[in-house]
């Protein structure tokens, strides 16, 4: 190296020394620890003994661990997708409406900065069976055909559609990105389509999702990713609609048992490490994948 | 088109709307059927003067008010249909008739479910000798907040409201300036100087945006334990300030923006490298720094799981573990407070959204695009 | 010095009172009692994370699964400091107490409060069935053949009023029924639960109650019954005649229905010889690892386990006798001062020491995956009282997740060396 190169390496290292450390202590480390523990019998108060792939053979026998993950995924691959399309269409119709589109905007987009405990607390009052908004919308339209509305979060069959319907909520900062991309759809693609006699319709498949395609791709495997390490609000909403004291037992019957919480619950209350460290490194590898799988498939629309 | 719009809208608002609205409800307006916005008090004459009253039932049958003579209730005062009336001739005397659709009130006294204190008179009367107007219970507040940090007498150890909010204060604060400042210095590094596997070391950071909280929470774990942290406000914010590969890809895609002469002319007049990042580029960058701050204060306001994770003694806990922990404290759940409750945490936030509206959508769309 | 408790109410003044005479008595050492919900969730928690309390107030059950988790720091040495064997510190306690606080050869706990459960009788209830009320059954067969004529049906529906015994109520403790009759519920080669006899006997004589009293008729009468501490618990409104039910009970019957007339008296003979057959339990006091004054801590506890053994009057009180006056319990320790047992506010005090003190008297099973095998008693004992399964079926499903997680259980032990130690040997 020359002597300016080792300057100029002397000034990048002083500069992003911070995160060298950072990196290291809380990163690095972190996620190798975690592999080699995922390989040992680990609680914290005992030193990690080695035990090779006991862990993973165990997982793969684990009932919960598979009712985990099914839950998870059925959570995510519902969420995601409507939330999507809900995101979408929210901005499609603040596209066209000049007047008042940024109050809109903000309405739309205000749940989703809300604290995580503060809107589970006002969704579990939501969803409650007999008092809560959701029924007491619902009924309206229900009594008269002699049906009511379910007991949610206390029922193991409309738990996680509870959630799903909660997330949809807060879905506006989706709202803000897609406006966005919206709007940088170049006007002379519309007027082309127009030219050609495209429909609005025609013009919406053929003009704006093409071109939005990327970041729509990009945010919904980014909320995918998201989706899958739901926590907080199946905890704090699974206490309170069954409450007896296990908020990580994923009641109505384990419904809400979702796979970032028997991870949780593995940890830190059964304080079994080793095994909870394999879950999280399995975890690992499909956030990976999907990462790369959202890499690949933006970068090849980029190009188009 | 706007009908659409409205639509949605409503469906949005309604949930806050709820949260308000039985915040500043009576307990026993929380749960009554059909659902209603507005809290109402209720007055009627109750033994020859006007008070306040609940609402406790209507009344479908005619039938009266009586004073039982013989039996367990002898000189106690009852009601009775006029099939039960019928049924047990002789053991009571008629103080009043009533008519069908009229309403069961009872004296309402201000106290909490469980406190006890003298009987409530009560009495049967016509729907239209019972006034109502809206009346919103403003002191719900207050005191949901002071219910937040435990039973007041039982427990000598009771922690405040206001020592949670200094907590999540202190966090989302600290938590702030570890992010401006650490993150604007890395992210210099990274966009205004070339050097040797920079991006190289760049890749690797992004890269490490993928890896999931749980891959990295029981180490992370072990880590502050060894020294001590856990069960203290450090590990909420400590980590912040040795950056964070989203806020450095955020900060370097600014700092990219600024024209490469600005420091071309400052490294020519012999400054160093720090003065150009903190007389140059810095004051340049308000933007994306406020974008940043903003960012984490509202993560760490939100935050959850960190805090469920390092937190063991309540008078560190913050807000969110506060509230989460009063929604399993008592017997039954106590509505209206919780939603005060909740709508005080929610509250900071939304006054900084908007009073930073613009910079906060602009920042997201930003953030969503370009990647 | 931070104390972690689950107690409040009354219980929580008798503790305080108990912490300001220890306080005031020395001026070394002052103790801050927290009053905490699930102590024994969050004083794990803060044991992980290096932030313990000092002492930490469990139950019984805790102590094999703290132990095991090297949650919790041994007292040997502390006793061995103050010149006794642990054999010699043991030896304060009745039997069934001092194994409570021993697990794995080393002892790991004092004792806050104990408890001793007695089968409690409806007296009135035995002079309508032409029973002598002050004579309760004294044998197994005496026991099944007082309840069926204490079962009373009404003569015209032939629904159920009254019935002598119903296993579920309260329903806590069936694995106690198995030690009854003799069974094991775990022994050095594993768990024993579906494999000894005796446990699936005991849930079968549990089961034979619902199938002769019929199931529809079972589940009429107890959507009658109101919650156990409340005034239209079966047993005080008559509905049920002969409970088992534990030392503090007293204080529940004197609060929700003071006129009952009631007998206490000790657990029938089942297995032949084996006399004075009792359960036994008890709150208990550790120190968690990582505590930050264990040496005080340890003066705390030994307090709490001392008395005044001539103590005459209510001020000459001390320690355990302080403590078990207040809560209205007995004490664990052999030797009782005069006062202490001649004053007691218990009625039934001298009853519930000899049960307490009797070498067959017997405590939760000292097996780290107890919690488990708790959940597994119970959804036994659900599936059997309500004629889902029979015993054999249900006791096989419970045997074989039990012997999945004992299996990996036993393999962590292994692992970290602590196996040969223990070897989990029943208490």
């Amino acid at each position: 190296m020359t002597r300016n190169e080792r300057k100029q390496l002397r000034a990048g290292i002083g500069f992003t020394g911070l995160w060298i450390v950072g990196l290291a202590a809380f990163t690095a480390y972190p996620v190798f620890a975690s592999l080699y523990y995922s390989f040992c019998d680990y609680s914290i108060l005992k030193s990690p003994v080695w035990c090779g792939l006991e862990n993973y053979s165990q997982l793969v026998h684990d009932g919960l661990f598979w009712k985990s993950l099914r839950n998870t995924l059925f959570y995510a691959g519902l969420s995601v997708p409507l939330g999507t399309v809900v995101a979408l269409g929210l901005a499609v119709l603040l596209n066209c409406e000049m007047r008042g589109k940024s109050v809109y905007r903000l309405l739309f987009f205000m749940p989703s900065i809300v604290p995580i405990v503060a809107s589970s607390m006002l969704w579990l009052w939501i969803f409650n069976g007999q008092y809560g908004l959701m029924n007491g919308f619902l009924n309206l339209f229900l009594r008269p055909l002699g049906l009511h509305g379910p007991a949610w979060l206390a029922d193991p069959a409309w738990a996680k559609p509870a959630l799903i319907i909660m997330s949809l909520w807060s879905t506006g900062n989706a709202v803000v990105i897609y406006l966005a991309g919206l709007q940088n759809v170049p006007m002379e693609l519309y007027e082309a389509a127009e030219i050609d006699g495209a429909s609005a319709w025609q013009r919406f498949v053929h003009v704006t999702l093409p071109t939005i395609a990327p970041v729509v791709t990009f945010n919904a495997i980014m909320a995918l990713i998201g989706a899958m390490q739901i926590f907080a609000q199946a905890y704090i909403m699974s206490e309170g609609a069954n409450g007896n004291g296990n908020a990580s037992d994923g009641n109505p019957a384990r419904s809400t048992l979702f796979y970032t919480i028997y991870l949780f619950s593995t940890a830190f209350q059964d304080l079994r490490m080793g095994y909870a460290s394999a879950m999280a490194y399995i975890l690992f590898v499909i956030t990976a994948l999907l990462t790369w799988m959202a890499a690949r498939l933006t970068r090849g629309h980029d190009s188009g | 088109m706007t009908v659409l719009l409205l639509l949605c809208s409503a469906a949005f608002v309604a949930p806050f709307i709820w949260l308000v609205s039985t915040s500043l409800k009576p307990i026993e307006q929380t749960l009554t059927l059909p659902i209603s916005f507005l809290p109402k008090a209720y007055y009627a004459e109750l033994g020859g003067r006007r008070m306040e009253v609940t609402v406790d039932f209507q009344v479908t049958q005619p039938g009266a008010v009586v004073r039982f003579l013989t039996g367990d209730d002898a000189g106690k005062l009852g009601f009775l249909g006029a099939a039960q009336m019928a049924s047990r001739p002789g053991t009571f005397t008629l103080v009043h008739a009533v008519a069908a659709g009229s309403w069961h009130v009872s004296q309402r006294f201000d106290r909490e479910i469980g406190e006890t204190g003298p009987t409530p008179l009560w009495d049967v009367v016509p729907r239209d000798q019972v006034d109502s107007h809206v009346k919103f219970r403003w002191a719900n507040y207050p005191r949901a907040l002071a219910a937040l940090g435990g039973d007041a007498e039982a427990d000598r150890h009771r922690v405040g409201f206001w020592t949670f909010l200094g907590n999540s204060l202190t966090v989302a604060v600290l938590g702030v300036l570890g992010t401006v400042i650490s993150n604007a210095i890395v992210a210099y590094g990274f966009a205004r100087l070339r050097w040797r596997g920079r991006d190289a070391f760049f890749a690797l950071t992004l890269a490490t945006m993928m890896i999931p909280f749980p891959a990295l929470m029981v180490p992370l774990y072990g880590v502050f334990r060894t020294f001590g942290l856990i069960g203290t406000l450090l590990p909420l914010w400590l980590p912040t300030w040795f950056g964070s590969a989203f806020n450095i890809f955020l900060m370097r895609q600014f700092f990219r923006t600024i024209p490469e002469e600005l420091s071309e002319a400052a490294r020519i007049d012999g400054c160093s490298e720090w003065r150009i990042f903190w007389r140059i580029i810095l004051p340049l960058s308000t933007p994306v720094l406020v974008v940043a701050a903003l960012f984490h204060f509202i993560f760490a306001w939100n935050d959850f799981l960190g805090p469920l994770l390092y937190l063991t003694r309540k008078d560190t806990y913050t807000l969110a573990i506060a509230l989460e922990s009063y929604e399993s404290q008592n017997g039954g759940v106590q509505w209206h407070y919780l939603m005060a409750a909740s709508a005080v945490t929610i509250l900071p936030v939304i006054v900084l959204f908007l009073l930073a509206q613009k910079t906060f959508i602009r920042g997201i769309a930003t953030t969503g695009s370009k990647n | 010095m931070v104390y972690w408790e689950k107690w409040n109410g009354f219980e929580g003044q008798a503790a305080q009172a108990v912490i300001d005479k220890f306080n005031q008595s020395q001026d070394r050492i002052v103790v801050d009692y927290y009053a905490t919900s699930v102590p024994d969730r969050k004083t794990l928690v803060a044991t992980a994370g290096g932030d313990p309390p000092d002492i930490a107030g469990l139950h019984e059950q805790n102590i094999a699964t703290f132990a095991d988790a090297e949650a919790l720091q041994p007292l040997d040495d502390f006793i061995h400091g103050e010149g006794m064997t642990n054999e010699e510190w043991l030896s304060r306690y009745y039997p069934v107490y001092a194994r409570i606080c021993t697990h794995g050869g080393h002892i790991y706990a004092g004792i806050s409060t104990p408890a001793v459960e007695a089968l409690y009788w409806n007296k009135t209830l035995f002079r309508e069935a032409g029973l002598d009320p002050d004579r309760p059954p004294r044998t197994l067969a005496e026991f099944n053949d007082y309840s069926r004529r204490l079962t009373k049906r009404d003569p015209k529906t032939g629904r159920l009023t009254q019935v002598g015994f119903m296993p579920q109520d309260p329903g806590w403790w069936p694995w106690i029924f198995c030690d009854w009759f003799g069974g094991k519920l775990f022994d050095a080669s594993g768990i024993t639960f579906a494999t000894d006899p005796h446990n699936v006997a005991a849930y079968a004589w549990m089961q034979s109650f619902t199938k002769s009293y019929g199931l529809d008729d079972v589940k009429a009468l107890s959507s009658e019954f109101g919650p156990w501490a409340s005034p239209s618990a079966p047993f005080f409104t008559g509905k049920i005649a002969m409970v088992f039910q534990g030392v503090w009970y007293d204080n529940y019957i004197h609060q929700y229905k003071p006129g009952l007339d009631y007998g206490v008296g000790p657990w029938p003979e089942n297995v032949p010889g084996v006399k004075d057959f009792a359960m036994a339990e008890a709150d208990v006091l550790t120190i968690p690892r990582g505590a930050k004054h264990p040496r005080e801590a340890w003066e705390f506890i030994k307090y709490e386990n001392s008395s005044n053994p001539g103590a005459r009057t209510r001020e000459e009180l001390q320690g355990a006798e302080l403590l078990d006056y207040l809560q209205v319990k007995n004490s664990p320790l052999r030797v009782w001062s005069p006062f202490f047992t001649n004053h007691h506010p218990h009625p039934h005090i001298a009853m519930m020491r000899q049960l307490s003190a009797s070498p067959n008297a017997v405590c939760v099973p000292q097996i780290g995956i107890w919690q488990e095998y708790y959940r597994e008693v119970i959804s036994a004992f659900d599936r059997v009282r309500l004629l889902d399964a029979t015993p054999e079926e249900a006791l096989a499903y419970s045997q074989e997740r039990l012997d999945a997680s004992w299996a990996r259980y036993r393999r962590s032990l292994e692992l970290h060396g602590q196996w040969a130690a223990l070897g989990e040997k029943p208490p």
